[in-house]
């Protein structure tokens, strides 16, 4: 058959979906249901009743599976449902930035997959609407090599037979990284896990209020513990609870985690998840620059964690392109010279930003840090005398604060792509490859430009939007920026 | 680094519109309302809180001159210039923000009147780029001023090839 018209015809879900929705909506409509069977039983006309509240949800899956079709023309893919109001959503293929597949557990039994496609639109609702829920894995296989395939070559000679191109996929298939189990030390480290774990124990605390569960465990006993001992080992429980969980989060959505290069259809493929599993592919031209994250907590333990800065995925996809979890800063490091495919930026001894830049940092953490100490001391007379020892505390970390974002800061421009850190408790090494530097941004407070200073921000369609070059002298910040784009900013200079 | 000393960015070389502080006057004032009757009321009518009156008044007269000063200062740091190949703009106060933009990454240009800006004859540009935190904003043209500008960088923009992402 002729590939250009297979690829026209309008093209059903999987037919195994029938099984997948009916489940999903009963799930969905449980309370529904049981409200609905419980009535019925106290009511006359029993049985119907629980017909209805199981019947509604099945016709739903099933309407879902009769109206929601999809077709790749040559040039834009499309997806349409709805029964009573009909929608067409179509992307142009080349805006395709990546592709996901993602099974949950109903899928994975019946060997299904979602595809969703990233085209990097601002608006998120389309986006989410961009996704087949419930095609067969090889079809999506064969599917996701075609859309991120686009050279015209490639579009013109698909296949219609998806198998042969798979099997070519994975025939130059390099695996750049797989996790090691031992690296979870590291989930606990993260902000990340600990607003997970924190999350799941105030959902426990509340369920336990609202539920009335107060423990019924006779506290006179434990009276003569002292306090403080009590304290304490509230603390390491709250702790060791942050703890597991977080290591149950990071195995939850990293485990089996692995990062491969195809040449073939140059990409990045990306598959983790324990329950869920997840694929990402990543076309390799759409990635303008990775992000080293070195949150305070990962960096003590000599971890790190890497993501790409994808053109046209903003950061509320960041999910999509986590290139490397919570790891050892060795392998963060190999990951990201093989992404980038020059090591420099990566390597690279960065240029401080002198003592002007210092003397800011130290302001900036200790002048709140004052404020609160000298409050707590104003106050410690009237009080209590721990409030001294809070101010200490304040001060301190403070300094330390500043001591390290000062040691932080730092900037680069090497083999064309621009790298800049800062930071602390998130501290970031951010690469960027200088042709995706869209403009430049260049901000400075009243304070700063009495000092000469100013945050130089790279803007960019990827990842955060931008790159900041925090506290860097005015002359310098203008040669970097006119070094790394030549020509945009000649008009402007004097 | 090629020799830092040399090379200083100028400011961009045209002025906005000298009524565009009138309309930063009404705007800035306005939005001090609120906040003010609020605290009127909480301590008036509403006994929620006890302030002196003196205090009340200095709070007003602090209102009052942020209103009427800090037009003046932005007007004295909004500037913008477009030539063949890029945008450049300077907003802020307190904060100087210089923002620049390439006409070949250029990719809506919006021409906007507010209600106020209207009473003033006014108009917003607005010029987007595929980076959410690229957006280059003129306030305060005079309106001819600004359909002109609208006209000419959808005009250069286009003429420029890319696909500006």
């Amino acid at each position: 058959m002729d590939a250009f018209d297979s690829a026209l015809a309008w093209q059903r879900l999987d037919s195994r979906m029938l099984l997948v929705h009916p489940v999903r909506d009963l799930i969905r409509f449980l309370p529904a249901v049981i409200g609905l069977l419980l009535f019925g039983r106290s009511s006359d006309s029993g049985g119907w009743w629980g017909l209805i509240g199981i019947g509604i949800p099945i016709a739903l899956g099933l309407s879902r599976y009769l109206t929601t079709s999809y077709r790749i023309t040559s040039s834009r893919i499309e997806v349409r449902h709805g029964l009573l109001s009909k929608q067409v959503v179509s992307a142009p293929l080349d805006r395709v930035r990546t592709v996901d597949l993602t099974a949950s557990p109903i899928h994975r039994a019946l060997g299904l997959v979602t595809l969703r496609i990233g085209t990097g639109q601002s608006g998120g609702k389309s986006e989410e609407r961009l996704a087949l829920d419930g095609i067969a894995a090889p079809a999506a296989a064969s599917l996701r090599a075609r859309l991120l395939h686009l050279t015209p070559s490639a579009v013109t000679g698909a296949d219609a037979d998806g198998d042969t191109e798979a099997a070519a996929a994975v025939d130059d298939r390099r695996v750049v990284l797989t996790l090691d189990l031992r690296w979870v030390r590291f989930a606990p480290l993260t902000s990340a896990g600990i607003v997970i774990a924190g999350a799941a124990l105030g959902v426990v605390a509340q369920s336990i209020h609202t539920l009335e569960l107060t423990p019924s465990v006779d506290l006179s006993g434990l009276a003569h513990l002292g306090l403080a001992l009590l304290i304490v080992l509230g603390l390491a429980v709250v702790l060791v609870g942050i703890c597991v969980l977080a290591v149950i989060g990071y195995l939850l959505t990293n485990f089996g985690f692995q990062l491969s290069h195809t040449r073939s259809d140059r990409a990045w493929h990306l598959r983790r998840g324990l329950f869920t599993t997840r694929e990402t592919s990543l076309d390799d031209a759409r990635i303008s620059g990775v992000s080293i994250g070195e949150p305070l907590g990962l960096r003590l333990a000599g971890g790190a964690r890497l993501s790409a800065i994808v053109t046209g995925l903003d950061k509320k996809q960041q999910g999509s392109s986590v290139l490397v979890p919570p790891a050892p800063r060795g392998e963060v490091d190999r990951v990201a010279v093989e992404v980038l495919g020059t090591a420099r930026p990566v390597t690279t001894g960065l240029v401080g930003h002198g003592p002007r830049a210092r003397r800011r940092r130290w302001t900036r953490a200790m002048v709140p840090a004052a404020i609160v100490a000298t409050a707590a001391l104003v106050t410690s007379y009237a009080v209590s005398w721990a409030l001294v020892v809070i101010a200490a505390v304040v001060l301190a970390v403070g300094a330390v604060l500043a001591h390290d974002r000062w040691q932080g800061l730092g900037h680069a421009l090497v083999d064309r792509h621009l790298v800049a850190r800062s930071g602390s408790l998130d501290r970031r090494r951010e690469v960027l490859h200088t042709p995706s530097v869209i403009g430049w941004n260049l901000r400075a407070t009243w304070f700063q430009r009495r000092g000469g200073l100013t945050d130089l921000v790279a803007t960019t369609a990827g990842g955060r939007q931008h790159v900041r070059v925090l506290d860097l002298d005015e002359a310098a910040a203008t040669a970097l920026a006119a070094t790394a784009t030549p020509g945009l900013l000649g008009p402007f200079l004097e | 680094m090629a020799e830092p000393d040399t090379v200083r960015l100028r400011a961009p070389s045209e002025r906005v519109s000298p009524k565009a502080r009138l309309m930063w006057m009404c705007t800035d004032l306005l939005r001090c309302v609120p906040p003010m009757v609020l605290l009127v009321l909480a301590t008036g009518p509403w006994h929620w809180f006890d302030l002196p009156t003196w205090s009340l008044v200095a709070i007003g007269v602090l209102f009052l001159a942020y209103g009427l000063l800090v037009p003046q200062w932005r007007y004295h740091v909004h500037r913008w210039e477009v030539t063949e190949t890029a945008v450049y703009t300077q907003t802020g106060w307190w904060a100087r923000e210089r923002r620049i933009a390439p006409m070949s990454r250029v990719q809506t240009v919006d021409h906007r009147e507010g209600a106020i800006a209207r009473l003033f004859g006014l108009a917003t540009v607005r010029v987007t780029t595929a980076s959410s935190a690229g957006a280059l904003t003129i306030e305060g043209l005079d309106q001819q001023r600004a359909l002109a500008i609208v006209e000419e960088l959808t005009r250069t923009a286009d003429s420029v090839p890319g696909d500006a992402t």
